[in-house]
């Protein structure tokens, strides 16, 4: 009988150990594969099926900027109305945020915030970072934002873009793709951010002294994947040309909830600064 | 660096063999011996353009080998040395193989427990389905691996045998592969089995290759594949038999291993044979079952020889012929997948029965049925492929029925009637074009005159639907007629004369004539005449073999 | 270097070779029809002849052959006690057919399976059929390859020597 579970154990152990083959998890689209560049190495890729054209509204806002319940309201419907061509981002900054050691702000919101124009005055929202003369063209969202949206969402889009983002190993590794509908001479950027949602925390409301420490904030920029006025995009521009790269990062703060985060990647000029067209996508 | 070793290996075994030489001389006792066997092959071939036979430029090719084996006691070692100056016309003509050198060595010792092999060994663990390493010389392959093979019997009934090694490729060696195989049977190990009539053996092996990371790019550009590397692959047989019952079978899966063959596609390899059997004396009855799918398994994903590197073999249920018609397509197991059943049946009618008449009478019917698999296409490289229902059949592939009747007419003659069907649909060689059928009839008679003096009679003829050659544009795919005579006398020589004919095409005449000497364990064949183009398989493993025009000679002597 | 090598061995093997019989091996493993792993070991006639004959299913040469001996089998038997034991090679695709195979054909062999081969190799064989005769002592005195009618005749002869003790 020993002779028997001995051999039986062995054979078993055996058959077990088909397990120790290596296992590569299937991608969401049925395929083994991996792109083959290195990180941050633009080659040629595959196209865009999806051509839209998209517009970025960033709002920036902080804790104690008590219309920006508001403005979240303003933005909530207009984001439904567009139908995923109007991809919201909250960027806090550090003026009204003072002394919170829970605020959302970053270096990167900050120094935007300064750049576009906005710090100290909230809400205030920039859609692709558009021009207005040689300023940005920044403005009250809750004075309404579908003027500002319209007629760059009604354009047909230069560039087309698509991202797809999975997180393993402590790494989120972001794909995109562009391809050039018309040609752009100029020089490009592509900058990708992690953006968090349902975040619980404290929001001064709009009477001005009430604190609601259940407020849910959605849509905040927590930090870039690439440099924060994005990396140059190795491409001739002209029309149909394909490009694709993969972009990186292993910065990833555990307060995170990497389940409630996801992807904004956006082309723009280098020079201006101004959005060619942007993209959102879930983190696999 | 290999090559010291070579010599020091050579080295080891002379030194060995010395010593021992010379103990047999000074103290008269039984020490070692070296036996062997050389197998010399050769073709003159020249240009024949109805048959499509091409000049070779070197005049003469040949094979070469020899195989030296020295045994003492438990101790043995032996090497094989092969010359291809050049290879013969259907071996890689490639300088792959081309040259001449020591292509395998070994040193084992082995008791009756324990067996332990360090060089070039085969191996099989149960049918083949993981590990088989194997060689055929007439289908130029040699799948041997390099490394340790042990074997260790630790009770009666119990088997383990473990293999690590590297593969043949021509004259190196590739790949990784690792296996582990566990059988037990029964009746040894149960004390109260052992004369039980019921006898039933279970095994069960895992093998596993590995290989490093390569760059194979994915149809969508800019990405590439996601390599596993290490595949492995598992199985569990069985072996029961009762008196004249016997029922055999296995399982074997294999882990995702995208390579050349499957397309690079990810699905996990599996496949199942069956055989069931009952016989007695003057009766017999087979019945063969496999489905295979997905289940080739090489140890280098990306090699364009379709038979080397193999680890694993799929046993080809479909009957070996013999005769040159019915063997005209002969069909090689499409390791990607598969369905096929097969039915074999003996049966002998009694002297002074009916139908025996006064010697008897001989019948062998056999059938076959290979099919494709039901399968839903999923993708291409880079993904799991297809999807495929179990028991599903996709196209036909291969069919064949042969009914062979044999009977000795008097003390003197005896004659064998066969008739065949063959369904073959080219798409297993890769090739368009529709299923064809074709009818076999061969008749062949011995006629002893006396002791000394044989003649034997083989006429064949085979019918093809016009349809099929028609659409390859080929007449010799078409009807054919054959007629051999070969006489033997002294039993040491024969001659014979053959030719087969296509009588539709009414131009490629293919004639041969071969005159043979044995003598002991030593033959030699000589052969003058037109080879047809085609394929041999043995084992459902096959070997394009080209056109050729001219002599050929063989010798094979054992010693 | 490499022709160095294959001089020496084959003074070697010459210088040796003439030396004396060699022995049927021992120690190889083979199975029974039944499944069983034994070793050749267990070939066996004591004291008397042995026949090995190397055959496979799918040989036509090797089905005459031992189809031909069947019919003279007993009376070889009586006569000299020999024992034939016939060796396949078949692998897998055919070995589940050897038990019905030798059924079928009422052979009284002693039938083993080679499936791997390394009976095959240890003997030398390059083709089948391929015949060994085996004294009484063990040793290898004779050995035929292929198959002609009649060719039978000529072995039962050295048969016949053998069991009167004659030297071959």
């Amino acid at each position: 009988m020993k002779k028997i579970v001995l051999s039986l154990s062995i054979i078993i152990l055996t058959a077990f150990a088909i397990q120790s083959c290596d296992k590569i998890e299937q991608n969401d689209d049925g395929t083994y594969t991996v792109y083959s560049g290195a990180v941050g190495e633009w080659i040629n890729g595959n196209g865009v099926a999806d051509k839209s054209q998209r517009a970025l509204l960033e709002k920036y806002t902080g804790l104690r900027c008590n219309n920006c319940p508001k403005a979240d309201t303003v933005i909530a419907t207009a984001t439904a109305q567009y139908n995923g061509l109007l991809i919201p981002v909250s960027i806090h900054d550090s003026s009204f945020s003072f002394c919170r050691p829970w605020t959302f702000s970053t270096p990167t919101g900050n120094e935007w915030s300064h750049y576009f124009g906005t710090f100290g005055q909230y809400p205030q929202a920039i859609v692709n970072r558009s021009l207005s003369g040689s300023s940005f063209d920044r403005f009250d969202p809750t004075s309404g934002i579908t003027s500002h949206v319209d007629p760059l969402v009604q354009q047909s889009a230069k560039v087309a873009i698509a991202a797809d983002a999975a997180c393993a190993n402590n790494t989120i590794n972001v794909t995109v793709n562009l391809e050039f509908v018309e040609t752009v001479a100029e020089p490009l950027t592509l900058t990708i951010c992690i953006i968090e949602d349902n975040l619980v925390a404290t929001q001064l409301q709009p009477d001005g002294h009430t604190w609601d420490s259940n407020y849910v904030h959605n849509h905040i920029f927590r930090d870039v994947v690439t440099d924060m006025w994005g990396a140059d995009i190795d491409c001739s521009g002209t029309a149909g040309e394909k490009r694709m790269a993969v972009f990186s990062t292993n910065k990833i703060n555990p307060d995170w909830k990497l389940e409630n985060c996801h992807i904004v990647a956006f082309v723009s000029y280098k020079e201006s600064r101004d959005i060619l067209n942007v993209v959102e996508c879930e983190i696999e | 660096m290999k090559k010291h070793l070579k010599l020091l290996f050579v080295a080891t075994i002379i030194i060995f063999m010395k010593g021992q030489g010379s103990s047999v001389k000074a103290q008269g006792i039984m020490g070692g011996h070296v036996t062997g066997n050389v197998q010399l092959d050769g073709q003159f071939s020249s240009r024949d353009s109805i048959i499509g036979a091409t000049d070779v430029p070197e005049k003469m090719l040949s094979n070469v080998r020899a195989d030296i084996l020295y045994t003492n006691g438990n101790f043995s070692a032996g090497l094989r040395y092969e010359a291809y100056l050049n290879p013969m016309l259907g071996f890689d003509p490639s300088s792959k193989f081309k040259g001449q050198g020591i292509a395998n060595y070994f040193v084992s010792y082995k008791t009756q427990n324990f067996t332990v092999t360090a060089g070039h060994f085969y191996e099989q663990f149960g049918n083949g389905m993981t590990l088989r390493a194997y060689e055929d010389r007439y289908l130029g392959i040699d799948n041997a691996l390099r490394g340790v093979n042990v074997m260790y019997r630790p009770f009666r009934g119990i088997t383990f045998k473990g293999v690590l090694g590297q593969q043949r490729y021509f004259w190196e060696t590739r790949g990784l592969v690792r296996g582990v195989d566990g059988e037990v049977n029964l009746n040894d190990l149960i004390t109260s089995w052992n004369e039980s009539k019921t006898r039933l053996t279970l095994g069960g092996s895992f093998v596993s290759k590995y290989e490093d990371d390569e760059t194979i790019l994915s149809d969508m550009p800019g990405y590439k594949l996601q390599l596993p590397k290490n595949v492995g692959a598992a199985s569990v047989r069985m072996d029961l038999a009762h008196g004249g019952f016997g029922l055999q079978a296995e399982y074997a899966r294999k882990g995702q291993d995208p390579w050349l063959d499957n397309g690079y596609i990810y699905k996990p390899g599996e496949a199942l044979w069956l055989s069931a059997s009952y016989s007695q004396k003057g009766l017999s009855a087979n019945i063969q079952a496999k489905r295979v799918d997905n289940m080739g398994f090489k140890s280098v994903r990306s090699v364009n020889e379709r038979q080397m590197l193999y680890i694993n073999y799929i046993p080809s249920i479909t009957k070996q012929h013999t005769y040159a018609f019915l063997s005209m397509y002969p069909y090689g197991t499409q390791t990607t997948g598969e369905m096929g059943v097969q039915g074999d049946f003996i049966y002998k009618f009694k002297k002074e029965s009916l139908l025996g008449g006064k010697y008897g009478t001989d019948i062998h019917l056999n059938a076959s049925l290979i099919t494709g698999l039901d399968t839903t296409l999923v993708g291409g490289k880079g993904t799991d492929g297809y999807t495929s229902s179990f028991f599903g059949t996709g196209e036909t592939y291969y069919g064949d029925v042969s009914l062979e009747i044999a009977k000795k007419l008097s003390s003197k003659v005896k004659l064998s009637a066969t008739y065949g069907y063959v369904l073959f649909n080219p798409v297993v060689e890769g090739h368009p074009g529709d299923i064809h059928h074709n009818h076999v009839l061969v008749a062949d008679l011995t006629w002893k005159i006396n002791r000394k003096n044989v003649l034997r009679f083989e006429a064949e003829w085979m019918g093809s639907d016009s349809k099929y050659s028609e659409l390859v544009d080929d007449k010799r795919c078409g009807d054919w007629i054959m007629g051999l005579v070969e006489y033997n006398f002294t039993s040491a020589w024969f001659v014979s004369v053959s030719d087969q004919y296509a009588y539709n095409d009414g131009v490629g005449n293919y004639y041969n004539v071969s005159v043979g000497y044995t003598k002991g364990a030593t033959r030699l064949q000589l052969g003058y005449g037109k080879q047809r183009e085609g394929i041999i398989c043995i084992g459902g493993v096959c070997r394009n073999v080209p056109a050729s025009n001219g002599l050929t000679f063989s010798l094979t002597t054992s010693f | 270097m490499k022709k160095a090598i294959l001089t020496i061995t084959a003074m070697l093997f010459f210088g040796l070779s003439f030396a004396q019989n060699a022995k049927l091996p021992e120690n190889i493993s083979i199975k029974t029809l039944d499944g069983k792993t034994v070793e050749t070991s267990v070939i066996q006639n004591d004291g008397k002849p042995i026949i090995v004959s190397f055959w496979a299913t799918w040989c036509k040469p090797c089905n005459r052959e031992l189809n031909a001996i069947k019919e003279v089998y007993e009376e070889w038997q009586e006569e000299t006690g020999v024992k034939l034991v016939a060796i396949s090679i078949d692998d897998t695709r055919s070995a589940s057919k050897v038990k019905p195979h030798v059924d079928g054909n009422e052979w009284n062999y002693e039938v083993y399976l080679d499936q791997n081969q390394d009976f095959k190799r240890a003997m030398n064989v390059v083709n089948v059929p391929h015949t060994f005769l085996i004294n009484g002592k063990g040793e290898i005195v004779w050995q035929h390859t292929s198959y002609v009618d009649g060719s039978e005749e000529e072995l039962f002869e050295l048969v016949k020597k053998l069991a009167n003790g004659e030297e071959i």
